[in-house]
């Protein structure tokens, strides 16, 4: 069964690759997006149109697609971090809540007594600790016993999601607000700790999206301008050349996820403080930033600014999905629209890896 | 096979090969590694198809377009590294692919017949055992079995001892002339001198792509094997050398060296070695017996499992590179692209791969890329590496300029001891001149080389002494001017220098 | 006798246990192949929105139309993993990106709402049901009655696979090239095995049983169609295939302690007895880490392990 085209690995990956491809993908997955539309009787260009409206044009569009954006954002980056280096952290989704777990119990105990800002730190700071530690378990698993890290984090972010549960509404814990008997919730951090927002040009900018974008540039630099960051190149490059250089593998997986980990509990730490205020158990579980952090993450093609746009990007999607749900606009358009990027996102990778040859070689066989 | 020629990219592998093998005889193909014998075998198992030349059984032309052809018509390989899947017990493996095996396996009735071949042959093998509990002697035996079961006429066998203890040599020895004896055919590839001479009827020796003769064994010795394998005393040029080496102070040293392959079994056995200030000492030997380990024990790639090194006297950590390159080891691999560079990274980066923790290309953790940048700019002038920039990936440079930019860093790092690993493999001629006057010139400033290459001219022309690998022990040790191209063919193929077999 | 608590966990077991299992069976037959489905809970959701659609349209009587819905389920879960195969065998993407791809894409805020939307399913209950049998009218036996009896006919299907799918794995040829080519693809190809009709044959075939699954809950458990309605089954059952350690038997009885665990806690507290019910839950995920652990040190690996090249795309040496 001799194919007709076969894929010849490229030695030379063009420069322009690196932007066109995802560009490319989006188009792509518009296309695709709207047959499915117009197959089952829909307009697409009355759709996107109207999607592109409550996204992105006007202030206030902009305002709720970057609140929306601000978490994935954090989510990106953890998985980008990861990916990375060959290491396929999907727990993303857990660490956002155990960063959000860690980050609310700061701010109930130091939110009366400090100022913003310096509850902000602790905030962000419980934050990045409980998501790092969780995702670091992943890394030891990995590292030590080799476990594969994939199915691992992914039961992890179910034991993150009853733990949820069980704070919120199986226990009367620190976590729950005692006033909530009959339907509840979590207690909510003083308006102290509340995060703050900025206003650019009409523009509701959150001090956690400021946050992401310092983030992204920070990793930027880990990987691009310090030795920890060239080590990591290398180890996901050659593993051979790294034992060959002296380059310790194994730690260096552990700290990797951990910072990934990091990353997301930090956008957790972000979750609450700019945005819920309080540990939503039911909201953040519905949410699902955690995986959509990945398809941002491949669209990105894996470089933390670029991820930081493409956020933005998906986060004005899914705002737009949820001001629109109504009788007339279909449901599911978004998870959908998302599920088309990411496969033309890594249909696009594999362009980038290989060149499409017509096979020549049936021909010589049959003479 | 008749006039067989087969073109590589940059290399003819059979250059107009004849091979006659009758039938109910054990033939031998006897050469060193490049010789051709893989490819040889290879087309006549049907995995690549000739260029040229025409392949007859029993006088009927044949061709073969997959290995299943080739089964078809009666000939079976068993390869070097074996085709098992080690979950799977015996029989499993014995009947996988079978394509007129029943639906239902009868896992009895191929545990039968796989019982009653190994019984005839001597090959005992359990058919419920599982591949990974089985020694490596015992899984030959099953990929012997597979080829039989199939109903194979001709076997070939493709250095079957390279992993095998003596014992199971000649078990395995046993095994051949019983098959033999019942009237089937064994094309037997090999290195080994004293092997070939006891089990073969009749050798033919491959040399560079051509074939150098075929002999009787009765006719034949080992002597005479080897200078054909190896080629007539070619007027090689030694070097000169304007600074000599000073042996008496010692840069290297290697005691009772051991050290495990990647599969667990012992590579390195009992090595012990020293190199001088400034000297270059040649390893010779056929690939595959224990070169690679006995390089990365030294660059600290691979844990010793019992003896020391020193380098000028300090102790090195068994398998920390970071410690082997603290102490001023440096290591030309093999392996170019894949262990010695990042072969995606950029020139640049590869430059300072070993040397991007020091005070002058980091601070503070933080990479000092202008610095990282500058001694890339330098060593690419002074090397003369052809390269568009510092930041061109470095599997897109030619093979030349690829070694020249290890040369540039393992040179820059003044090293005192250096293993060079198949220095000039597959380089043109005149990258290879400057390879090896770079070799001569580190040497005249002190470094001590470690010169392990398969190309034996190579080595007498630049090595001050030579030492021979075999089977993972050091054999044999001459001085270059007295070294004797026949002897140590002979060494290499594990003869002892008397010319009997061992 | 009947009402005893031991006797609905168990009845319940099976019935909830039963999707799990089908959707499992799938990931085990993918997955002995080599290759990873991460896409399964989406997949679920398109078969069980496949059916609910096939339920309430296809005319004709209830037998021919619940028999029509699970085809078109099982169908639909098929084309579903067809996308994956061609993601992940023929152009070799990642195969854990292309699993999530496709959760998403179809999942409970994706294709399978889509399409619940378009469609209507959601308005009206499901009629045409598969419902619980009573089985030689012996659905009142006392505790083997309600037990064994008393199930759909999907479940008693789920039996007479378990004991097709272990025959076809381990005493067939075809079930032993299959696994060749999971645990090594360069071994199987060098014997002559297709390893890419394989890789295709099975991952659809996994789809299949994960559309079949989907059915399981829109027409057996629920008789309305939800969004997401499969909650997490299809994560679960990847975790159960590990802890099945890939083989259909104790597969199945996973299958069933998980659907035990499911329904336990709101069965206790139905019957007012204060039990943890997010340590229940959070048992089998739990046991599935350590099962993992498990199966990967060096001893378990070789004997009880995943199929070695799981995961990785399968690329030929050229001639």
């Amino acid at each position: 069964m001799k194919s007709p085209v076969r894929f010849e690995r490229r030695l030379e990956q063009p420069k322009w690759l690196n932007w066109a491809i995802p560009v490319v993908s989006l188009i792509a997955a518009l296309v695709l997006g709207a047959i499915v539309l117009l197959a089952t009787g829909k307009n697409p260009l009355d759709v996107y149109s109207r999607i592109f409206e409550r996204g992105f044009a006007g202030t206030r569009a902009l305002s709720g697609s970057i609140k929306t954006a601000t978490p994935l954002a954090f989510t990106g980056l953890c998985a980008a971090i990861a990916f990375r280096m060959g290491l396929i952290n999907i727990g993303g989704e857990g660490q956002f809540y155990m960063g959000a777990v860690g980050a609310t119990w700061a701010g109930l105990v130091f939110g009366g007594d400090l100022p913003t800002g310096a509850v902000v730190i602790v905030m962000a700071l419980s934050g990045m600790v409980c998501g790092g530690l969780y995702a670091a378990i992943v890394g030891v698993l990995r590292a030590k016993f080799n476990t594969n890290e994939i199915i691992t984090s992914l039961m992890m972010n179910y034991l993150a999601a009853i733990f949820l549960n069980y704070l919120i509404y199986n226990s009367a814990s620190y976590w729950r607000d005692p006033e909530s008997r009959n339907f509840p919730a979590g207690k909510p951090i003083p308006d102290r700790a509340d995060w703050n927002f900025y206003e650019v040009g009409g523009i509701k900018i959150p001090l956690s999206f400021l946050i992401a974008i310092l983030a992204a540039a920070a990793i930027w630099v880990l990987y691009k301008r310090t030795r920890f960051g060239f080590e990591v190149g290398v180890i996901a490059d050659s593993p051979k050349a790294a034992r060959y250089a002296g380059i310790r593998t194994t730690s260096t997986i552990v700290i990797v996820l951990a910072l990934s980990g990091a990353l997301a509990g930090l956008g957790g730490a972000a979750d609450v403080g700019n945005f819920r205020g309080l540990l939503d158990s039911k909201g953040l579980q519905m949410s699902g930033y955690g995986y959509t952090g990945i398809v941002v993450a491949a669209l990105a093609r894996l470089n933390p600014i670029s991820t930081v746009v493409v956020a933005v990007l998906i986060g004005g999607l899914t705002n737009a999905g949820f001001a629109l749900q109504g009788p007339d606009f279909p449901s599911g358009l978004v998870g959908t629209l998302q599920g088309l990027i990411l496969f033309t996102a890594v249909a696009g990778e594999v362009l980038v890896k290989y060149r499409i040859r017509r096979n020549r070689r049936a021909a010589a066989v049959l003479a | 096979m008749t006039g067989i020629v087969k073109r590589f990219p940059g290399v003819v592998a059979n250059d107009g090969v004849d091979v006659d093998i009758r039938a109910g005889e054990v033939h031998a193909l006897l050469g060193e590694n490049g010789a051709g014998k893989s490819t040889l075998s290879n087309i006549l198992t049907g995995l690549y198809r000739p260029d040229e030349g025409t392949v007859e059984i029993d006088g009927r032309a044949m061709q073969f377009s997959s290995p299943r052809d080739a089964l078809d018509a009666g000939i079976g390989m068993v390869h070097q590294h074996f085709r098992l899947v080690s979950t799977f017990t015996v029989a499993e493996n014995v009947v996988l692919g079978e394509s007129d095996s029943p639906f239902m396996m009868d896992q009895s009735r191929v545990a039968q017949q796989v019982e009653e071949l190994s019984n005839r042959y001597g090959l005992a093998v359990d058919p419920s055992a599982r591949i990974w509990q089985l020694s490596v002697g015992e899984q030959q035996r099953v990929e012997i079995v597979k080829v039989l079961y199939r109903g194979a006429k001709v076997l070939i066998l493709d250095e079957p001892t390279a992993v095998l203890t003596p014992i199971e040599a000649d078990a395995l020895f046993k095994t051949l002339r019983a098959m033999v004896a019942e009237g089937r055919t064994v094309i037997f590839i090999s290195h080994k001198l004293d092997e070939v001479m006891k089990v073969s009827d009749r050798v033919t020796v491959l040399r560079g792509g051509k074939t150098v003769g075929t002999v009787e064994t009765v006719n034949t010795n080992t002597r005479e094997l080897a200078s054909l394998m190896v080629g007539r005393s070619v007027e090689f040029n030694r070097v000169a050398r304007s600074i000599p080496a000073d042996v008496s102070q010692t840069v290297l040293s290697l005691r009772g060296v051991s050290a495990r392959d990647d599969r667990g079994r012992d590579a390195l056995h009992d090595i012990s070695l020293t190199v001088g200030r400034g000297e270059i000492v040649g390893v010779a030997g056929v690939a595959g017996n224990g070169q690679r380990e006995l390089a990365e024990a030294i660059s600290g790639m691979r844990a010793l499992s019992s003896g020391h090194i020193d380098v000028a006297g300090e102790h090195v950590q068994s398998g920390r590179a970071r410690s082997a390159i603290a102490k001023g080891i440096a290591h030309i691999p093999e392996d170019r692209l894949h262990t010695g560079l990042a072969s995606s990274h950029s020139v640049e980066d590869n430059l300072a791969l070993k040397n991007y923790r020091s005070s002058s290309l980091s601070k503070f953790r933080v990479l000092r890329r202008k610095a990282i940048r500058a001694q890339a700019t330098d060593l690419v002038q002074n090397y003369d590496v052809k390269t568009p920039d510092t930041v061109t990936p470095v599997r897109l440079l030619s093979g030349g300029n690829v070694q020249k930019v290890l040369l540039a860093r393992e040179f820059s790092s003044l090293p005192k001891v250096l293993i060079a690993a198949s220095p000039t493999r597959g380089l043109d001629v005149g990258a290879i001149e400057t390879v090896r006057a770079r070799l001569v010139d580190a040497a005249e400033r002190g470094v001590g080389i470690l010169l392990i290459s398969e190309d034996l001219d190579e080595i007498m022309s630049l090595a001050d002494r030579i030492v021979v690998m075999y089977e993972g022990r050091l054999v044999d040790e001459v001085a270059a001017e007295s070294a004797d191209r026949e002897r140590l063919g002979l060494t290499m193929g594990g003869s002892t220098v008397s010319g009997g077999a061992r | 006798m009947n009402s005893n608590i031991f006797v609905i966990i168990a009845s319940s077991a099976i019935f909830y246990g039963t999707p799990l299992f089908f959707a499992a069976l799938g990931g085990i037959f993918t997955e002995r192949s080599g290759v990873l489905n991460l896409g399964v809970e989406g997949t679920m959701l398109l078969g069980g929105v496949s059916g609910a659609w096939a339920s309430q349209h296809v005319p004709g009587s209830a037998w021919f139309t619940v028999l029509a819905a699970i085809i078109i389920g099982v169908a639909a879960g098929a084309l579903t993993s067809t996308l994956l195969a061609f993601l992940c065998v023929t152009l070799r993407t990642n195969q854990t990106v292309a699993g999530l791809a496709i959760t998403i894409f179809a999942g409970g805020v994706g294709l399978s709402s889509y399409f619940a939307n378009i469609w209507k399913v959601a308005e009206d209950p499901v009629d045409r049901q598969v419902r619980r049998l009573d089985v030689l009218g012996w659905a009142d036996a006392p505790v083997v009655g309600p037990i064994l009896f008393n199930q759909t006919i999907l479940t008693y299907l789920s039996w007479v696979l378990v004991v097709l799918a272990s025959v076809y794995l381990f005493r067939t040829r075809f079930g032993l090239q299959l696994r060749a080519v999971g645990e090594s693809p360069q071994t199987a190809d060098a014997m002559g095995i297709n390893v890419v009709k394989y890789r295709y044959l099975h991952t659809i075939l996994g789809g299949a049983l994960a559309g079949l699954g989907g059915v399981y809950y829109s027409l057996a458990i629920v008789p309305t169609w939800v969004d997401g309605m499969t909650k997490g089954a299809g994560w679960i059952a990847i975790a159960l295939v590990i802890f099945g350690f890939w083989r259909p038997s104790i597969t199945l009885i996973g299958a069933y302690l998980f659907g035990a665990l499911q329904s336990l806690s709101s069965t206790l507290k139905a019957r007012n007895v204060q039990v943890s019910g997010d340590v229940l839950d959070a048992l089998p995920f739990f046991m599935t880490i350590v099962v993992l652990v498990l199966v990967s040190t060096r001893f378990a690996h070789r004997r009880l392990g995943a199929p070695a090249a799981l995961g990785v795309p399968y690329e030929r040496e050229e001639r």
